[in-house]
């Protein structure tokens, strides 16, 4: 559906992204992920051909958005980051201005705009002028835009961004829902959104992809070495057993009168491996009479992977050896 | 020309739905009111009147240094609009990756002010007509006069377009071209400054007061309109140019 190759940006002395290649087949959820600062917004401008690469090509359906501008732009579906909008228009003018320009013929305009409208819910405001809007609406108006000449490929810079959690709610909603028909490319900063609606994610630090792969891939990165304890702890030793075998106290609470305690732990550095150690807890506790009320394992919420992934400096992992995160990164 | 018509519609929309339009048509009606108002007095009270000095050769003649003032400022703020604005707001981004060549952007939103320009002009149509009530009045020399002042404008929007594309800011959009169209008609008064030669035919060729002052009286010179349509070309192209070089900022 839309393949990268070797992309460059260059400010100035400035790069921007760095030698990203990537593609996206039919029918996928892609994100972008990264921080502020990454190049989420420069790549998604490339690839909807706003701005042209310093180097490197983008192909949307077979075109080089360079080369057929046209062709390529007719499959794209694109929102900009804050979706601007002429703020003089009415909602409904808007959209029909812009399915006019993306050369929806005449006689299925209306049906085209109102469809899009329906599917962002900006139906009940289709004739408020847009800057009256409020901006989860004017958010929603960029995206009936995107969607208003029904392309293959959406490409959404931040959808979410400066909506309350309802409106978020509803835009993911939507996103999953046009996952049927579309490709859908779309870039936040937000990791639990990645984790929430897409299949696929594309991390991007400093300009260049550092991790690639499917959501649930990205997660096993990084084994998560905490674990939530609720034990009936009579005779009050199942803390200082646990420390023994390597799990450090994060919290606790004590229930004074029904001696139960809640724990959360962390593996510390020395265990290398996590299950094993867990087993050997849970057998050493019973044996000293503590009643094993629950055990649960975090899972590594993708924040995790990403701070792991991203950061600059980064200090090894004791789970994973260098030389293994590199090949991940590759 | 994809996506021209839609441009030019909600461009030429976009001017009128706005203050700007009216409170500029107002602002001159009233002065080209005043001007022919003066014009008519001056005439009623003259007691001999030349074959090619009436009323309307004054208008559009040698009373246009008021007209060419009106101008100066009326283009520049038909136009400030067209590009500043998309670059302040963003709304840039939408429209150039619609799929639409930089091309059809530039003519539609040009031919907008363009529009918005004769429209501005076409009340004072009635002037003749009020005219021809008192006296006689050349078809051929109204028509021609209407010719002039419209390849001014059409010149002067054509600059103010392109300067608009040149900065995000609607106000320097505005001082830009009026800088440069005062620098066009400074250049022009050098006709009566300089001794006939190279500097003087210089001076005479993009003069618009000799400009007007020949069409007022009916002489349509094809030199005149050369250069007033190879103005449109060159700064419509440039604007073109501009707008497609922000891919590669």
């Amino acid at each position: 559906m839309i393949e990268a190759l070797n992309l460059s940006k260059e400010y100035g002395a400035f790069s921007a992204v760095r030698d990203l290649s990537f593609s996206v087949s039919a029918g996928q959820v892609v994100g972008f992920l990264g921080p502020n600062g990454a190049g989420k917004t420069t790549t998604l401008r490339m690839l909807a051909g706003f701005l042209g690469p310093s180097r490197g090509t983008v192909r949307v359906l077979g075109h080089d958005v360079s080369e057929e501008p046209m062709r390529a732009r007719r499959a794209i579906g694109y929102m900009p980051e804050a979706a601007p909008l002429y703020p003089e228009m009415r909602v409904a003018e808007y959209l029909a201005f812009r399915a006019a320009l993306k050369l929806v013929p005449r006689r299925e305009r209306k049906l085209a705009v109102q469809r899009a409208m329906d599917l962002s819910r900006v139906a009940d405001m289709r004739n408020t002028v847009i800057g009256h809007l409020s901006k989860g609406y004017r958010q929603r108006v960029g995206l009936a835009d995107a969607l208003v000449s029904n392309p293959p490929l959406l490409i959404l810079d931040e959808p979410t961004a400066g909506l309350d959690p309802n409106q978020i709610r509803e835009v993911r909603e939507l996103i999953h829902s046009l996952a049927r028909e579309h490709t859908v490319l779309l870039s936040t900063h937000i990791l639990s959104e990645v984790e929430a609606i897409c299949e696929r994610a594309l991390v991007l630090h400093q300009g260049q992809l550092v991790a690639e792969g499917p959501i649930g891939e990205l997660l096993r990165h990084r084994q998560s070495r905490r674990v939530y304890w609720e034990l009936r702890d009579a005779p009050g030793m199942a803390k200082s057993l646990l420390e023994s075998l390597g799990a450090k106290t994060l919290s606790q609470v004590e229930a004074s009168h029904s001696q139960i305690l809640t724990l959360e732990t962390e593996w510390t550095p020395d265990v290398s491996d996590v299950e094993l150690q867990l087993e050997k807890a849970v057998t050493q506790l019973v044996e000293h009479q503590v009643g094993v009320r629950r055990v649960e394992t975090a899972r590594a919420k993708l924040e995790e992977v990403f701070s792991a992934l991203t950061e600059a400096q980064p200090t090894p992992l004791p789970d994973r050896p260098a030389a293994q995160r590199e090949e991940l990164r590759s | 020309m994809t996506g021209f018509w839609a441009i030019y519609r909600r461009e030429l929309w976009a001017l009128w739905v706005t203050p700007v339009a009216w409170i500029l048509l107002t602002t001159f009606l009233l002065l080209q009111g005043g001007v022919f108002y003066s014009i008519v007095l001056h005439f009623s009270g003259a007691t001999e009147l030349s074959f090619d000095n009436g009323p309307i050769e004054s208008y559009f003649g040698q009373g246009s240094i008021f007209l060419l003032m009106t101008l100066l400022l009326m283009c520049p703020a038909l136009s400030m609009r067209s590009f500043a604005e998309e670059q302040r707001s963003g709304t840039i981004e939408p429209l150039l990756t619609a799929p639409v060549r930089a091309s059809a952007i530039v003519l539609g939103k040009y031919l907008a002010t363009f529009t918005t320009y004769l429209l501005m002009w076409s009340p004072t149509l009635l002037y003749p007509v009020i005219l021809r009530g008192t006296g006689v009045v050349d078809p051929w020399v109204v028509a021609s006069s209407y010719l002039g002042l419209a390849l001014l404008g059409a010149a002067y929007l054509a600059i103010g377009t392109l300067m608009s594309a040149l900065t995000k800011s609607q106000l320097a959009a505005l001082m830009l071209s009026v800088l440069l169209q005062f620098g066009i008609f400074v250049l022009g008064v050098g006709e009566y400054i300089f001794e006939p030669g190279p500097l003087h035919a210089l001076c005479s060729h993009v003069s618009m007061l000799s400009h007007m002052e020949e069409f007022s009286k009916g002489i349509v010179d094809l030199r005149r309109i050369v250069f007033d349509l190879s103005l449109v070309i060159l700064a419509l192209f440039v604007t073109t140019e501009v707008v497609d070089s922000w891919r590669w900022s």
